[in-house]
């Protein structure tokens, strides 16, 4: 087995240390360090998010991998500002105003950072103009809001009419995610994609940057 | 106190009722109970607000509802982490609680689930300690008062009681926070097992002390440990430390004639089902719909071994009456078969208009309140 591809079994085992000490030595025997990203890092959580999306992993597995990734990722950031890698996209998420509960919201930061996304985490409680004035400064692509209660799901529309108003609602795609929301509600408010999990909103917002581009 | 709604009529009594449609056995009607309400509900329902409804209890009492009882034991952290504010924004709280957890909770009240910051137990160092002064097997405080329970539940009771056995893994979620748990079972298995460990043992020690003397009609749990994409805990882990547990106390259970033992736990509860069942826990409350399944597929999938508590979709209530109805219609089969005690799906949030909700539960009445 080569070095990256036991670097992300080791990470889709959850296996930090090791996969922060392989990375390591990977860059010392010369491997780049966007191919031990790419095929290392990135290649390990892609499966981990396969396998959450089927159900074969749940929460917890991807927890700890995405630990494994960042702890790998650490090492590889000076390294990849020196290459002058750039990434996929960018996305700023976050619990919409009057939520609190973040796990939804984190694991949509994982899958998106193991997609190759730059994340702006916004952090929970976040008004809707907040979301907007970060994806104006960050130019980001992909806005995603998550929602616990049904009680807030309705300030997703917030955010959705918000970007209406400022002038960016074409040049992003709002991602909406939690326990009370649908595709139907997805679609009442004018947002653009639901999914029922984040490995696959990660997908999808893979998918959305093509459209955006195109 | 004026009530709401009357006492539904029935020729049975409230124990038999309720053994008898948990074992589907001929029952008069369905047991008339509810889970509760956020704590919204209490201000923003006029009913509530202008009669002083203000708890779960009062609003029991207030719609003559007949939830059954369950007693248990002192199984967790005592003396509990002291309650202090750590810090203060405009518009919210940081503030330690009694499980250690340091919390990030808005200030006006309103009702969410608070953001945990940190956990006060992350090694194995930090449990250690907090066993050791907090999870002491003799305390006093964990003894039950058997005399007390005996006179107040004499075994020619006409009403049910179940027996409390705790909770195996939610309450160390609860210890460690999601992300702890799930890092400590990868990092320091042997920790979280012992602490499973102490939880079994605590409510060991108690069913050992009340079961030769106190008839239970069932037992009672709570875990917590689904989320709409399935368990919170690594699988390897629930099945190898956790479900041996469960074993142990199932036996003790059955062997005083314990046969229905619920656990609440919300969220996709799929994956964990068949372990349940193999353990003795063989009814789900307050049965979640959105994160799981309408309750007729599961109750079609396991027959008579499984029963079910909940399970009406509380996003159907705040729809409106015409899905209130059409929901009400679809549970008719699982309600009449017995093994199904027809409630909102957790706390009724306050965007269930109050209109609604009376509708809901006259409509129950109306269809599920027959006496045959």
């Amino acid at each position: 087995m080569g070095i990256l591809e036991e670097i992300s079994l080791l990470l889709q085992n959850g296996k930090a240390k090791q996969v922060k000490e392989l990375v390591s030595q990977a860059l010392d025997e010369g491997v780049s360090a966007e191919e031990i990203l790419q095929k290392g890092l990135l290649a390990g959580m892609d499966i981990i998010g396969e396998k959450f999306s089927k159900n074969e992993v749940y929460v917890p597995e991807v927890l700890v991998a995405a630990r494994a990734m960042n702890w790998g990722a650490e090492v590889l950031k000076p390294h990849l500002a020196d290459s002058g890698f750039k990434s996929k996209g960018r996305a700023c998420v976050g619990t919409v105003k009057g939520d609190l509960h973040d796990i939804g919201k984190n694991l949509v930061k994982m899958m998106l950072e193991g997609k190759g996304f730059e994340v702006i985490d916004l952090g929970v409680d976040v008004p809707a103009e907040a979301f907007i004035s970060a994806a104006a400064e960050h130019n980001c692509q992909i806005i995603a809001c998550s929602a616990l209660l049904t009680t807030t799901m309705g300030a997703m529309k917030e955010v959705v009419d918000a970007a209406k108003r400022s002038g960016i609602r074409d040049k992003v795609k709002i991602l909406v995610g939690g326990a009370p929301i649908n595709k139907e509600f997805c679609e009442s408010i004018g947002a653009d994609i639901y999914t029922s999990d984040a490995a696959s909103a990660a997908n999808e917002a893979v998918e959305a940057l093509t459209s955006l581009v195109s | 106190m004026k009530k709401m709604r009357q006492s539904w009529k029935g020729v049975m009594s409230p124990r038999v009722r309720f053994n008898n449609q948990m074992h589907y056995l001929p029952f008069d009607r369905t047991v008339n109970m509810e889970f509760g309400y956020w704590s919204d509900n209490y201000e923003t329902w006029s009913f509530f607000a202008d009669n002083g409804i203000k708890n779960e209890k009062q609003a029991d009492d207030f719609f003559s509802f007949e939830p059954p009882e369950s007693v248990g034991g002192h199984y967790w952290l005592n003396p509990g982490f002291q309650y202090q504010v750590l810090s203060e924004t405009n518009d919210k709280i940081i503030s330690i609680n009694s499980d250690g957890l340091i919390n990030e909770a808005p200030k006006d009240g309103h009702s969410t689930i608070p953001r945990c910051i940190k956990s006060s137990v992350e090694t194995p160092d930090d449990w250690k300690k907090v066993k050791k002064e907090k999870f002491l097997r003799d305390d006093p405080v964990r003894k039950p008062d058997v005399g007390a329970l005996t006179a107040k539940f004499p075994a020619d009771r006409d009403f049910p009681v179940g027996v409390n056995v705790g909770s195996m893994i939610g309450k160390t979620r609860d210890l460690l926070t999601l992300e702890g748990l799930s890092y400590a079972v990868a990092d320091y298995p042997g920790m979280v097992e012992d602490m499973v460990e102490t939880q079994c043992a605590l409510v060991e020690d108690y069913l050992d002390a009340v079961l030769p003397h106190v008839q239970f009609d069932f037992a009672s749990g709570w875990e917590d440990i689904c989320c709409k994409n399935g368990p919170l805990i690594s699988m390897d882990f629930f099945i190898n430390a956790v479900v041996p547990r469960y074993k142990r106390i199932g036996e003790k259970l059955r062997s005083y004639g314990i046969d229905i033992w619920y656990t609440d736990c919300d969220g996709d509860v799929r994956p964990l089902l068949p372990y349940f069942l193999e353990s003795g826990i063989n009814c789900l409350f307050p049965y979640e719909v959105n994160s799981c399944a309408h309750p007729a597929e599961l109750l079609g999938e396991y027959g008579k071994e499984l029963r079910i508590m909940g399970g009406f979709d509380k996003m159907k209530m705040i729809e409106g009456k015409e899905s209130i109805k059409k929901y009400m219609e679809s549970i008719v089969p699982i309600v009449e078969r017995g093994g199904y005690i027809p409630f909102c799906d957790h706390r009724c949030p306050p965007d269930v208009t109050a209109e609604n909700y009376l509708y809901y539960l006259d409509l129950k009445k109306e269809m599920f309140g027959w006496i045959k």
